[in-house]
């Protein structure tokens, strides 16, 4: 666990990337947030509000700035392989080798994720049960429709059997059925026990999947809280109102702060645990 | 980095390769069939050919031919493959004939001056042909052989009639004697094409994983997934690295194999029909120098693709990124022509070059054993260098994610010249 007994606990991180167009640009800008072992810890924000690059930080695929990360008590910085052998990472960006088969995807990712050796095979078996792989199990990846790839892709990110679990944007691109199969994958998880961070930019998901929300916007946190802390903040009922009221009525016009607070809007007290 | 995680990767790698058609035409079945293809395209070809050429009647003009010389004329009537034309009017009008392709070559017969002449009836023969024309050439040998034997007879008689032998009619001859045995004959010609073939079966046997690796897995994005598994970055890579590098030493290793099978199976029936004997062996010594010149070209190879393909978004343009090192493997071609020139000091700071001269000088036996160390060192030099350049550009996290949009350029330009973007180093 992390220094706060947080499953994930972030603190100031930072990213700037220098672009030739625009020079200097802050991707993300001092985000903190904590998530509680077991929740689902949603990151709600429009394209290029930073969700990507928070995350990608997290898995340790970049380096912050500033600031810093750890996971199960693991900091993203000083040790990366611990970071990530403790996480299943999940986007649209991670596909899979298509020249392995199913079944060898798996044993792969459990393999080099540091699941006990002498378990990858039952793992391995439970998990090709579990989510209906066993019928093309033998099939190679570049042969299997999109359905079952979305259901190998998430068995390979949870087959090492990481206390937390990243999903990226998991249902852009997916049909309303897969839609609702991932997020009802997700709920499960939890149910496990896992801690997950979840980013959209769809509300009624976040609405529907995620015990803490927190609204990111130009690479800062303007709100975090449960739907409820949210609707009692803003007066709003629906996630879509409270989004808009962050973002368009007070983030982007106020650098943050609300109309009528003296904070940046990102203050609102964590659920009790 | 951890043993165990760059075994996985690797032989996840190779499982990958192995399913992959591409890779498995370029490093394993080119290097298998390219010599036993090509040898029996030369074969196929040249039969085809000569079938052509001995099929075709040469058309023959004589002029001037004495009568005490009327064999010749006889041998050439007699002949199917030849076709003797009546002389036109004037030379002039068969040159012009020769010129429209209607003729194929004017044999033109002279009697020798008589105040040099030792033997009364003897002569000069000019042949006119187009040697830009397959069957004018064709022609000629035909017209040369018929004259050449001719001759002999002839002077046989009238060194016969002369009471004296047929060597002292003809005053002096040039007898040929070579002392090459079938061991060195097949080990010149070993020499001269099994280390250039070598260097460009390495490296086209590094071409396609290298891109594959990399730059392939950008364009399939799983380069996100793999980076996201517990393996240190470092680990990643070495075992991408060590996965190009064998594909290396396959191709190299299967394309020699090859090659001493069909020079034993197809070639050395061919050369034994055309009267040359050749005998293929290597010294003991060369196998394991040549071992360790395909190794150090195949680690070569693969840092130097890798590279360059690392940059790429796309297979294509991988392919692209590194055609420039794939002509580095020309360079033994450009430098290794003299079949004279032996490993020198110089010689040995080429980087691929010096790899090709030390194998060549190993097949004739000929082992400088300062100049191989010499060899190795420069080649491992490079190859360290390559692998510094590479882990120094990996600090880039920007390289990591694909920012430099394929551009090597963007990269040094970005990081050299103006000294942007963000190094972060992992363990």
């Amino acid at each position: 666990m992390s220094p706060s007994g947080s499953a994930v606990w972030v603190e100031g991180l930072t990213k700037t990337f220098y672009d030739e167009a625009r020079g200097e640009v802050c991707a993300v800008d001092g985000v903190s947030f904590q998530c509680r072992p077991g929740e689902i810890f949603g990151l709600l924000g429009a394209n290029g509000a930073g969700k990507t690059t928070t995350l990608r930080m997290l898995s340790t695929i970049l380096r912050p700035s500033a600031g810093t990360a750890h996971l199960m008590g693991h900091d993203v910085v000083s040790e990366p392989a611990e970071v990530r052998a403790n996480l299943g990472f999940y986007s649209a960006s991670t596909a899979l080798y298509p020249r392995l088969t199913a079944r060898e995807t798996l044993e792969f990712f459990a393999r080099v994720n540091r699941y006990p050796k002498e378990l990858v095979a039952g793992r391995v078996e439970e998990l090709v049960h579990r989510f209906s792989i066993a019928e093309f199990q033998n099939a190679r990846v570049e042969k299997l429709s999109s359905g079952m790839k979305q259901k190998v892709s998430i068995a390979r990110t949870v087959v090492h059997d990481p206390p937390v679990l990243i999903f990226d944007e998991p249902t852009v691109g997916l049909d309303v059925i897969n839609a609702l199969e991932m997020q009802e994958v997700i709920r499960a998880l939890k149910d496990e026990g896992k801690t997950i961070i979840f980013s959209t930019h769809i509300m009624s998901e976040a609405e529907k999947l995620c015990d803490t929300i927190a609204i990111l916007h130009a690479g800062r946190i303007l709100a975090s809280g449960s739907l409820e802390d949210h609707r009692r903040a803003t007066g709003k009922h629906y996630l879509e109102d409270i989004f808009v009221y962050y973002v368009r009525d007070g983030g982007a016009d106020t650098g943050g702060v609300a109309p009528g607070a003296d904070e940046p809007i990102g203050v609102l007290p964590a659920p009790e645990s | 980095m951890r043993t165990s995680d760059i075994l996985i990767i690797y032989f996840q790698e190779l499982r990958s390769a192995a399913r992959e058609r591409s890779i498995v035409l370029n490093s394993v079945l080119l290097p298998i069939f390219l010599y036993p293809v090509m040898f029996w395209l030369i074969i196929t070809g040249l039969t085809f050919a000569e079938g052509l050429a001995e099929g075709a009647r040469s058309r023959v003009t004589v002029y001037g031919l004495p009568e005490e010389h009327h064999e010749v004329l006889d041998s050439l009537r007699v002949m199917n493959a030849v076709e003797v034309v009546e002389a036109a009017g004037t030379k002039a009008e068969s040159e012009a004939r020769l010129a429209r392709g209607e003729l194929d070559l004017i044999a033109e017969f002279f009697p020798l001056d008589e105040a040099i002449l030792a033997l009364p009836g003897n002569f000069e023969v000019s042949l006119v042909y187009d040697r830009s024309l397959e069957r004018s050439r064709r022609a000629r040998q035909r017209m040369q052989g018929v004259v050449e034997r001719y001759r002999e007879r002839w002077l046989s008689r009238e060194a016969q009639g002369m009471a004296i032998s047929r060597e002292e009619i003809e005053g002096f001859r040039i007898a040929r004697h070579d002392v090459a045995t079938q061991q060195q004959l097949g080990t010149l010609l070993l020499s001269e094409t099994l280390p250039l073939f070598l260097v460009i079966m390495v490296a086209l046997g590094c071409f396609i994983p290298a891109i594959d690796t990399t730059a392939g897995e950008r364009e399939r994005s799983t380069w996100e997934t793999t980076l996201t598994v517990a393996a240190s970055r470092g680990s990643i890579i070495a075992a991408k690295y060590l996965y190009v590098a064998t594909l290396g030493v396959l191709a190299g290793v299967l394309n020699v194999t090859a090659m001493f099978l069909s020079l034993g199976s197809v070639m050395k029936p061919l050369f034994s029909r055309a009267g040359d004997q050749f005998q293929f062996g290597l010294p003991g010594l060369a196998f394991p120098v040549m071992v360790l010149g395909t190794v150090a070209l195949a680690l070569f190879f693969a840092a130097a693709m890798m590279i360059l393909a690392a940059f790429a978004r796309t297979f294509k343009e991988g392919q692209g990124m590194v055609t420039p090192v794939y002509w580095l493997a020309l360079i033994p071609l450009v430098l290794g022509r003299g079949t004279e020139a032996t490993l020198t000091a110089s010689t040995a700071a080429i980087p691929v070059a010096n790899v090709a001269m030390m194998i060549r000088d190993a097949i004739r036996g000929v082992f400088l054993w300062p100049l191989v160390v010499e060899t190795m060192l420069v080649e491992f030099g490079t190859v360290l260098l390559c692998l510094l350049l590479a882990r120094t550009i990996l600090n880039f996290e920007e390289f990591l994610i694909g920012s430099y949009n394929g551009s090597l350029w963007r990269f040094l330009r970005e990081r050299f010249l103006r000294g942007r973007g963000t190094a972060s180093v992992r363990p």
